[in-house]
């Protein structure tokens, strides 16, 4: 198995040599891009230092699409590391402090729910009368508002990692007296890391998707364009210009593939060693790159370089610790032997680190209470008739994002069932479609808009099929997953006694994929909400393009910095979003937890 | 023979777990037990006895509800630090090799980089896999992740080594191997471990291994009785000596777990609700069965054995067709009674009804069957059901309760429960109300003796 995708991925690349070992060009390709990368990222520093400008011309030759795209790239990538950081900090405190779990997590419940333009207004606000003089300002709003369509779940697949380490492991690391830096580094983190790759990729996809909105957006009277990939794309529809649209996708999809490849995959690859069942089976994902990356000459050759310098350094830095852990252990108490200051931190919960989170989490609570205020006062000037429109085109986006949903799952499910239940099928098209999901839908908006208006379906309509580009890919995921597990057992069962057809999907298949299928449903249908934003209201040449909805109305209250509108829209979408998931997702995960569960 | 001089103690503890339901459960009550210098300690009883939870209180893992832990003398507060612990499913992280899972525990000693390669090194040679230093735990077998289990716990070098069933999941064979070999860790007396605590379900093994055995009773745990064990070593399996001592520990078992008294039923006052041992009918069917089979009677370890089952699994489904009145247990024998006999020849049809009627003389069902009746939709609520139990015993895990009568109950076409609308009814045809009677459906109302 291992064997035949190292020859689907790496053969085709590497022609007619062996995958086990890189081509000689390989090594000067990796230094090529090293440097290529350092010089990027400093030219970029150069331009977060440089004189504000809020609204950067963008250049619709495709010449200068490189440029723009690996900015957006690193804005990803910055947004994709504070993500990282956000997550095992959040993930970690709500995972270990009971008392801090049940406010930390209704908050992240709530936050999932918010689209990103609900962030917009206050983070560009906040952040260019922080750094009024240079560009910084605006280039971490674009940052963070990527991190806001990023995180979340990343937040919520580490906490629930975390909380579900096996007891015997935790126990292990208490006998033997890690410290809680140690658990964290090598029995959570590991434990989690699995997961946190398959979300970091979803994640990623989901920054794309939104990149337009973060790179150029309106605030009142005042526009606001960063240079990159969205902005250029934003710009060449603002011009109905269809060949630099085109020259956008392609960059698009050149750095998704790449990103695919030369990142996912090789992280998907190594995170398999975190793989806790036992045994083989099951498929061992491989990664060309990272195969030739651990074979590269250049880097073992790097690898020893720092290993000399590494190692004393090292060997410094410890001797140094344990002086001073000594010291330490000398004021406190007396000198046991083989056991330091990691005895000290007994597992139950420390006495500094529980002020600590206290005192943190009432930080948290004094913020929240202030935003509540704030958010009251703003939504006291809210109009009894902007409710009642808030309510009405509520309405109407759920019935849109239903039918996207619906729609999707139409198409989804046999598409699924079929690859999930094909080996052949789905090792060939799993990877294919995992570059498709990643690319983000929202760049096809504008074309698929047009087909569609020319076929005289207007846009409050077409809005549904563009939710659903976005978040079908959720479903078609999940229902791959459920169909490759059902056991082979009942499957057999099934053509022992000759079920066959509609027959086997009901009394089969669908309840077996039932709970995988309520996964894609609440993944799917959060997205559809998010993507109402961008979907129900769009800029051409033309002008303003809309159509009745919550999404429209956040763009718009957005746009004309209409704070109160805003305020009210978004926690209109969250409360129906929160509600949601209370109410109907709540409960078919229960069902499918009871009735629908195999393994037992 | 000099003072034994106490490693580590607890006194009186009592263990409560509160269970999500809400319901606090007495795991332990009052155990008292010391580990000194230089022995090897085994607890031993059935599972849910408590036993594993002594252990890790002993080992600063869990605090104890109430009572006093100490270690060498001092009262123990957070973790043991003169402890190092064998786990059941060896608890290796799956993540790192055999000796990256090694190096890691004494790196979190605060060791030198030189001294944990050189410990290291050193414990992967005393289990015997050097060759397999650089795997990884999924690659191996379960008594070669016991050996890095058993490897990582000596590294660390300290007084007490404990132990959680930790051949249980081991091939019988491998852990015939580490048994012998753990015990030529722990013999030199200058050598850490000093002393072994254990825990185990295998009398065998205890003996084998202990030099005191404490026998624990269930519901709740509580110590029954302490062996001391001064069998010379190395001990043989065959010896006579051996073998009358696991002949002694198999009597007191029976003793406490199935006394000869009055079987439970009968020993419950008049009104009182019996406890019902939590298995499953198909166990109690197969142990009558069995015990046809082998022409009505049969010793109860041998039983254990004979079906690779922990005895005290065993001795629950002795004790529930005990409760039955299906079989008599004269000292350590399980013999079927006359009605057993009759069970175990009938057909399914009449099986039903004999059950039934052997529920029926059980205060439970009679109560439970005359709440139902009394009802007109003739349904109750779970609910009512479960605070039927809890009334009658508090201690009891009231949720496992009901699955039980449950279970027996629909053997027995009796009654039926309806998970979603979670509501408990007679079922339909089931022969009402004939209390003791042993006709089968309907009860015929006269019929003529000749």
């Amino acid at each position: 198995m291992v064997a035949r995708l190292k020859r689907i991925w790496g053969g085709a690349l590497a022609g007619e040599r062996s995958s086990q070992k890189p081509p000689g060009w390989f090594d000067f390709l990796l230094l090529i891009g090293v440097f290529g990368l350092f010089y990027g990222l400093f030219h970029i520093a150069g331009q977060w230092s440089s004189v504000m400008r809020a609204k950067v011309e963008i250049d619709l030759s495709p010449w200068m699409l490189p440029w723009y795209t690996f900015q957006s790239l690193m804005r990803g990538i910055f947004a994709y590391v504070l993500s990282l950081i956000f997550t095992l900090i959040y993930g970690y405190w709500a995972a270990k402090d009971a008392r801090a779990e049940r406010i930390l997590v209704p908050i992240l419940d709530i936050l999932q729910s918010i689209p990103v333009l609900g962030f917009m207004p206050g983070l560009v606000l906040a952040l260019v009368a922080l750094f009024p003089t240079s560009n910084t300002g605006l280039e971490l709003a674009a940052v963070l508002m990527i991190f806001t369509s990023q995180v979340w779940n990343m937040t919520f697949s580490f906490y629930r990692s975390i909380q579900t380490v096996p007891r015997e492991q935790q126990e292990a690391a208490q006998v033997f007296g890690f410290t809680w830096l140690q658990k964290f580094g090598r029995v959570e983190v590991p434990f989690a890391t699995l997961g946190l790759v398959w979300n970091s990729m979803m994640s990623m996809a989901g920054g794309w998707f939104f990149l337009t909105v973060s790179e150029s957006f309106t605030l009142g009277d005042q526009d606001f364009r960063l240079p990159g990939l969205g902005s250029y794309m934003q710009a060449a529809t603002a011009q109905e210009n269809t060949a630099a649209q085109i020259y956008a996708i392609i960059a698009m999809m050149v750095m998704v593939v790449s990103l695919d490849q030369l990142l996912w995959r090789p992280m998907v690859a190594w995170a398999q060693k975190f793989r806790v069942e036992e045994g083989g089976g099951g498929e061992v994902a491989s990664s060309w790159f990272l195969e030739w990356l651990q074979r590269s000459h250049l880097l073992s050759r790097a690898q020893s370089v720092a290993f000399w310098v590494g190692r004393p350094c090292a060997r410094f830095a410890r001797t140094v610790g344990r002086q001073l852990k000594g010291l330490r252990r000398s004021m406190v108490r007396p000198a046991f032997p083989l056991a330091d200051d990691a005895a000290a931190s007994n597992s139950r919960s420390h006495p500094v680190a529980s002020a600590f989170s206290l005192c943190m989490l009432i930080a948290l609570v004094v913020l929240m209470a202030w935003g509540a205020v704030e958010l009251m006062r703003l939504l006291r000037q809210v109009h009894l008739q902007t409710w009642e429109e808030i309510a009405a085109s509520g309405g109407i986006t759920f019935a849109r994002v239903f039918t996207a949903v619906v729609l999707g799952t139409l198409w989804t499910l046999p598409a699924g069932l079929i690859i999930g239940l094909s080996p052949r099928l789905s090792r060939i098209l799993q990877p294919i479609i995992q570059i498709a999901a990643s690319f983000p839908a929202s760049m096809l908006f504008v074309i698929v808009v047009g087909a569609l208006y020319s076929c005289g379906l207007p846009l409050g309509f077409s809005s549904i099929v563009l939710m659903m580009l976005g978040t079908q890919w959720y479903i078609l995921f999940n229902v791959i997953a459920g169909a490759m597990t059902i056991p082979a057992d009942l499957r057999e069962a099934a053509r022992a006694y000759g079920i066959v057809g509609f027959q086997r999907f009901r009394i089969l298949y669908f309840p077996a994929i039932f709970p995988y299928l309520v996964t894609g449903w609440v993944t799917a249908m959060g997205g559809a909400w998010n993507a109402s934003i961008v979907a129900e209201l769009m800029t051409t040449k033309a002008g303003e393009l809309s159509t009745v909805g919550l999404g429209a109305m956040i763009s718009k209250a957005a746009t004309s910095s209409d704070m109160p509108t805003l305020a009210a829209s978004v926690v209109g979408m969250s409360f129906i979003v929160v509600g949601i998931n209370r109410t109907v997702w709540r409960r078919l995960y229960r069902i499918s937890e009871t009735t629908y569960c195999i393994d037992k | 023979m000099a003072q034994p001089t106490p490693l580590c103690e607890v006194k009186d503890i009592v263990q409560d777990f509160r269970r999500p339901s809400g319901q606090t459960l007495r795991v332990l009550d009052g155990v008292s037990l010391t580990v000194n210098e230089h022995e090897v300690v085994a607890l031993l009883g059935p599972s849910g006895c408590g036993k594993s939870t002594v252990l890790r209180i002993l080992a600063g893992l869990i605090p104890a509800t109430a009572g006093s832990v100490s270690n060498q003398g001092a009262p123990l507060t957070g973790r043991n630090e003169d402890v190092a612990m064998v786990f059941q499913s060896f608890a290796l992280y799956p993540w790192m090799t055999a000796r990256e899972n090694i190096e890691a525990v004494l790196r979190a000693q605060g060791l030198s980089e030189d001294k944990v390669k050189e410990r290291t090194d050193q414990v992967i040679k005393v289990v015997g896999l050097t060759g397999f230093a650089n795997s990884h735990p999924r690659e191996m077998s379960g008594g070669m992740k016991q050996r890095i289990g058993i490897a990582r716990a000596i590294s660390v070098d300290r007084k007490l080594l404990f132990m959680d069933e930790p051949f249980s999941q081991v091939d019988a064979l491998t852990a015939e191997s580490l048994r012998s070999e753990v015990l030529d860790l722990w013999a030199p007396v200058d050598r850490n471990p000093s002393s072994i605590l254990m825990v185990s379900h295998d009398i065998k093994e205890v003996v084998y291994m202990a030099d005191r055995i404490v026998i624990f009773g269930t519901n709740p745990g509580r110590i029954r009785k302490i062996i001391d064990n001064h069998l010379p070593r190395p001990r043989d399996y065959r010896s006579p000596e051996f073998l009358q001592l696991v002949d002694h520990i198999h009597d007191i078992i029976t003793g406490m777990e199935l006394p000869d008294a009055a079987p439970l039923a009968a020993a419950t006052p008049a009104g009182e609700i019996e406890q019902l041992p939590p298995v499953i009918p198909s166990e109690i069917v197969g142990l009558i069965e069995y015990l046809e089979a082998r022409r009505g009677q049969e010793d109860v370890f041998r039983i254990a054995t004979d079906t690779a089952r922990e005895f005290g699994e065993i001795i629950s489904v002795v004790k529930a067709a005990e409760v039955l009145d299906l079989v008599d247990t004269p000292k350590r024998l399980v013999v079927l009674t006359a009605e057993g006999r009759k069970f175990a020849k009938a057909l399914a049809e009449e099986r039903r009804s004999i059950w039934r009627s052997c529920l029926m003389s059980l205060q439970i069902f009679k109560t439970l069957h005359a709440m139902i009746s009394r009802q007109p939709t003739h349904e109750i609520d779970r609910e009512i059901v479960e605070e039927t139990i809890i009334l009658a015993m508090p201690h009891e895990d009231y949720a496992r309760q009901f699955m039980t009568i449950i279970a027996w109950a629909r053997y027995g076409n009796m009654l039926s429960y309806d998970e979603t609308t979670e509501k408990v009814s007679l079922s339909e045809g089931n022969g009402t109300g004939n209390g003791g009677s042993h006709g089968s459906t309907p009860a015929p109302t006269v019929t003529p003796s000749a």
